[in-house]
């Protein structure tokens, strides 16, 4: 009987790993092109504290719309032409909660958009019963440093994606300095000599005029 | 005794493998069409690993809902590295999980696309993807570390610390590699707009003292000057 209820609460503790292996954080990268809708839906229940934060990476005037709604319908954040945004709710109700971005006011460009949607808390680390005791110094010392670094993850991760728009400028910039130059250079040049074949144009064409009317 | 210690065995990883199963479900979602190719981008450093894990679920007509499993419907999953280059390129089931390792730090693409001919069927069809990529230490799976290396509480507080500090290190270090080359890119550009603008100038001097002395030269031989 004791190897039974031993391996039971062995498989128990492990189904509930598994449970708990799927972590509730949602972080994407994905292009959007001109035109076009995208639209994300997650499962959530009643009570939960989500986090919806995204940034445009890449493209145009690096804007694009935002739109959130809960399973009824109801828009719950609704921003046009963002850059950046961080949204916080809480689940009013059970069911399917969806967001969208669109870049249909935009012609040519398509966006690179970066989204992180923070569902719930972190999954304990320790799926097991005995929390009833207070955590000692050393774990709430650990719990606090966890969650410092997990804030000093999340502003890297900002600040990799304001680089890369920066550094995505400078090389789009760098082009079309390039190209700019040589073509100016080019028109610079067609334009002087086309003009001075102009000109000898005007000067030939009255001589031969004069001419004739000479003889 | 032994024959109910074997059930119970059966039962628990029964009970298992259907939350292992169910749990998927709680990921994000979204949706795809038939023959459409979805790419997602992970810009990480070098050595990191990725972890992809989906589920995929086809639109039933009739019933007007999706299906729970579709056996037969194949993804194909092609990742390719920061040079473009394919490291990743393997047909999964409807069910799938993909992982790898970078080796060299940049945007990663991960492109997912549906190549089942069955799906020319359903007319409409439309494919619901369930999608959930972890990076870096989110790959690491603690309760089972703890279990592996028999650590107590403290100690897996203390791995997963590390752990985290390991990550924002390599980070940092992709950074300053990220950083490098953009100043290569604004000191380029600034070479050439001053190149450039010295040898626009040059090119004005001289096509303005081309153009007088041919034209000077010109008339006096058409004997106006």
């Amino acid at each position: 009987v004791l190897k039974v209820s031993l391996s039971l609460s062995l498989f128990v503790s492990v189904f509930k790993c598994l449970m708990f292996g799927w972590i509730r954080a949602s972080e994407l990268t994905f292009e959007l092109p001109d035109n076009a809708k995208q639209c994300f839906y997650e499962d959530i229940t009643i009570g939960t504290k989500c986090t919806l934060e995204f940034q445009v990476v890449t493209g145009g005037h690096y804007d694009v719309d935002c739109r959130l709604e809960d399973p009824d319908g109801t828009v719950l954040y609704k921003e046009m032409k963002k850059q950046y945004d961080s949204f916080t709710f809480t689940a009013s109700r059970n069911g399917t909660f969806k967001f969208c971005f669109s870049n249909e006011f935009s012609t040519f460009t398509h966006k690179t958009v970066y989204f992180d949607f923070q569902v719930g808390d972190d999954p304990p680390l320790f799926p097991n019963e005995n929390r009833v005791t207070a955590l000692t110094q050393m774990e709430s010392a650990c719990v606090s440093i966890h969650e410092a670094l997990k804030s000093v993850i999340d502003y890297q991760t900002h600040f990799r994606l304001r680089e890369a728009q920066g550094r995505s400028r400078a090389e789009d910039l760098n082009t079309r300095v390039a190209f700019w130059s040589i073509g100016e250079a080019c028109i610079l040049l067609v334009v002087s000599i086309s003009q001075v074949v102009l000109l000898r144009s005007f000067f030939s064409d009255k001589k031969t005029t004069t001419t004739r009317v000479g003889s | 005794v032994i024959w109910m210690e074997m059930k119970a065995v059966v039962f628990c990883t029964g009970l298992m493998l259907l939350f292992a199963w169910l749990s998927p479900s709680q990921a994000l979602y979204f949706h795809i069409g038939e023959t459409e190719k979805k790419c997602f981008i992970e810009e990480i450093p070098d050595e990191t690993m990725v972890i992809g894990r989906y589920r995929t679920q086809l639109w039933d007509k009739q019933a007007g809902s999706f299906l729970p499993s579709t056996p037969g419907l194949g993804m194909h999953v092609e990742i390719k590295d920061p040079d473009a280059k394919v490291i990743l390129s393997r047909q999964y089931g409807s069910d799938g999980r993909f992982t790898f390792t970078s080796h060299t730090p940049g945007e990663h693409q991960i492109c997912l696309h549906s190549n089942s001919t069955k799906m020319a069927l359903f007319a409409g069809g439309k494919l619901r993807v369930h999608l959930d990529i972890q990076v870096g230490e989110h790959t690491n799976n603690y309760p089972e570390i703890a279990a592996k290396d028999k650590l107590t509480e403290l100690q897996l507080r203390a791995r997963q610390l590390l752990d985290q500090v390991e990550q924002i290190q390599k980070e940092q270090n992709y950074q300053r590699y990220r950083e490098e080359r953009f100043r290569m890119t604004s000191e380029s550009t600034n070479q050439r707009v001053l190149w450039w603008s010295i040898a626009q100038t040059i090119i004005l001097i001289i096509t303005g003292i081309w153009q007088m002395r041919h034209l000077k030269s010109f008339f006096e031989a058409k004997k106006l000057v």
